[in-house]
């Protein structure tokens, strides 16, 4: 607030006569009217009321204060110099500190349909991320993992995996992989998320590969005996229940297909 | 008796408590402007504030805010004090030119956060590299402008002043096609762009990846920006049995095109870029927008437990302008300024170099960002290549796949 006021009165109400000061006379106390510095009157003082005041009220007086003052203080003064409450650290969220990590497909070239990619698995912060579901897209590729979900992967630790692929509909299949990718389904504490791992060029080239192999010469003439898959993905995000129990998202797969 | 003891009481922790708040208040401003006077550091952010695009142009500005004012708050670079400036380009590249000059010909500027548009950016780059004034963009997604015109063969940095914390169309235009080849289903599109350095850059690396995958190209066609009636366009679209709409290009055109299109019995989806990715996007076009797609940079801020804070204060703060599509980004952007900032600028004195060695420290950046992690590679190219699909649901933006590019 800035600017000056009106002064009013602290202390009785009744308008206050100044004190003329008298020649030969310094204006001293006076008991019905108070010097002219003075406004209102608060007599008797604070300490002689204090020490009329029997023991044990001065002792619950003292004890009152003494705490309303430690709670005071703990309310008002900053725990930390930038005057805020510490935060809590940001809670990762699964996707954010796992990265998969493509490292190659092995030499299999008599496989047929089939081929084994190989990926690393790292998990960079945070708590303890679980690989519940690793699904290769697009559709009409099946997909086995080894080992097999669920496995879990420790911050600073990576997981070497192979996913293997095996070519089910060619007719599912687009001619030709640009951004190829791994949908997979990450766990901690936090959250559960479905997301997808994007590779670039080498996967791409090795998995279109894959695709000629196993569809160039039937592309014109799908099997009659494969079923055409229409996947639709969906993107999920879920917080983790208090007891992960009672979560109907828990997708582990003991066979170590996905 | 009573009475008495209640008054000495009530004097005593009021006074306790008016002594408190004074220490308490003492404390608050250490660090701050108590004794010694401080600096003035601006960073400038150059976006559209006005008119076009700017619902997506003033989240920028809002991100930029919330990060000098936490870096005020928290003292981050002791003898500083960081400031706004924010100019308007309303989309228009020459106008980006015409702020780059006036944010450079300022000293106290030693950063700058922006533009929105790959178009006014291209005018802007040889400004702030004449000047070593770094500039990071939250938004930019041409690749060309940070690995030259030839980066699909051979990728070269033009300019290395200029960083971008969004990823790149052909990241985005690649997973775009993706989704609708495999995911949708969809064969059959139609590309149309706004002919604009962004637009047309989108529609074109979508239809390479749309093609590759096996999908037809049954038509194409161009709008003009501005543009409001798209009448002879959806005629076109009908016609030519698309099952899906491709749009390069920004939420002010795409917003009407698709409402023409419903309107006039195409019921086919759009499916854009993050130019499109905005909730006046589906404001505008209504019931018509529902079933529409958009991919954008980055996953959804607000499934970010890291930038919840960065929404609380950015909605307190009552700051205008959409901060889903690109305040996230703005925020880390400003903060790898700042942080820069931190390293070269010492108890408030700015060496008479400071800018260009604020481009090498952002060049080093290292740090978990609002938005994810936020570092750069040798082109200032962001390391964090996060995309995701939405889908209008229910007459919002509901992410349907999110992903992270892994090279």
């Amino acid at each position: 607030m800035s600017g000056v006021g009106p002064v009013e009165p602290v202390g009785p109400a009744e308008p206050v006569e100044p004190v003329e000061a008298r020649p030969g006379h310094a204006p001293g106390p006076h008991r019905d009217a108070p010097p002219p510095d003075v406004i209102g009157s608060d007599s008797p003082r604070p300490s002689d009321r204090w020490r009329r005041l029997p023991p044990r009220v001065r002792a619950t007086a003292l004890t009152a204060a003494v705490t309303a003052l430690a709670a005071a203080a703990l309310w008002l003064l900053p725990p930390t110099p930038s005057g805020h409450k510490p935060q809590e650290p940001a809670q990762p969220w699964p996707a954010v500190t796992t990265a998969f990590r493509y490292t190659g497909v092995a030499d299999n070239p008599g496989a047929g349909p089939t081929r084994d990619f190989h990926f690393e698995v790292s998990v960079h912060d945070g708590p303890p991320v679980t690989v519940s579901h690793i699904n290769a897209a697009p559709g009409g590729l099946r997909t086995r993992t080894t080992p097999p979900t669920s496995f879990t992967v420790r911050a600073g630790s990576a997981h070497r995996i192979t996913v293997r692929i095996t070519v089910t509909d060619c007719g599912a299949l687009p001619v030709n992989v640009n951004l190829p990718f791994l949908d997979v389904t990450l766990r901690n504490k936090h959250a559960i998320q479905h997301y997808s791992f994007i590779f670039g060029n080498r996967y791409s080239r090795d998995l279109s590969g894959l695709l000629h192999t196993a569809c160039d010469a039937t592309r014109a003439l799908p099997s009659p005996r494969v079923r055409r898959e229409v996947r639709v993905l969906t993107m999920w995000t879920r917080r983790v229940l208090a007891n992960p129990a009672e979560s109907d998202l828990h997708t582990s797969s003991s066979t170590g297909t996905s | 008796m009573r009475h008495r003891s209640l008054v000495i009481l009530t004097s005593v922790l009021t006074t306790g408590a008016l002594t408190l708040t004074a220490c308490g208040s003492r404390d608050n401003n250490k660090g701050g402007d108590s004794g010694s006077k401080k600096t003035e550091v601006i960073i400038g952010v150059d976006a559209p504030l006005t008119g076009q695009n700017s619902a997506t142009g003033l989240g920028i500005q809002g991100g930029v805010q919330v990060a000098v004012d936490d870096a005020n708050k928290k003292n981050l670079v002791p003898g500083v004090t960081f400031k706004v400036q924010a100019l308007d380009d309303k989309a228009i590249p020459a106008s980006g030119q015409q702020n780059a000059t006036q944010l450079v010909n300022n000293d106290k500027v030693l950063g700058v956060v922006g533009p929105l548009n790959s178009g006014v950016a291209t005018q802007m780059q040889q400004v702030f590299a004449t000047a070593n004034l770094v500039e990071i963009s939250p938004s930019n997604t041409a690749p060309e402008l940070t690995q030259g015109k030839n980066w699909q063969t051979k990728k070269v940095r033009p300019f290395k002043t200029y960083f971008r914390t969004a990823t790149t169309d052909a990241l985005q235009g690649g997973f775009a096609a993706d989704y609708a080849y495999n995911t949708l289903k969809k064969k059959n599109v139609f590309v149309v762009d706004d002919k604009q350095t962004y637009g047309a850059g989108l529609a074109k690396l979508f239809t390479a990846g749309f093609t590759k995958a096996g999908g037809k190209v049954v038509g194409t066609d161009h709008v003009n920006t501005g543009d409001t009636d798209f009448s002879a366009l959806v005629t076109k679209i009908k016609n030519s049995k698309a099952d899906l709409v491709y749009y390069g290009g920004q939420y002010d055109e795409s917003e009407k095109l698709t409402k023409q299109l419903k309107d006039g019995g195409a019921k086919i989806p759009l499916f854009g870029g993050d130019g499109m990715f905005s909730d006046t996007y589906i404001q505008t076009a209504g019931k018509t927008s529902e079933g529409d797609l958009a991919t954008s940079v980055g996953q959804p801020v607000d499934t970010l437990a890291s930038a919840q804070d960065f929404i609380k204060k950015y909605k307190a703060a009552g700051l205008k302008g959409d901060y889903g599509t690109y305040g996230g980004y703005s925020y880390d952007a400003a903060t790898a300024i700042i942080k820069a900032i931190g390293n070269v600028v010492k108890d408030g004195k700015v060496p008479s170099d400071a800018r260009a060695k604020i481009v090498d420290e952002v060049g080093k950046t290292k740090f978990n960002g609002v938005a994810g992690p936020v570092a750069f590679d040798q082109y200032g190219d962001t390391t964090n290549k996060q995309l995701t699909v939405y889908q209008v649901t229910n007459g919002k933006w509901k992410a349907v796949k999110s992903g992270t590019f892994n090279g």
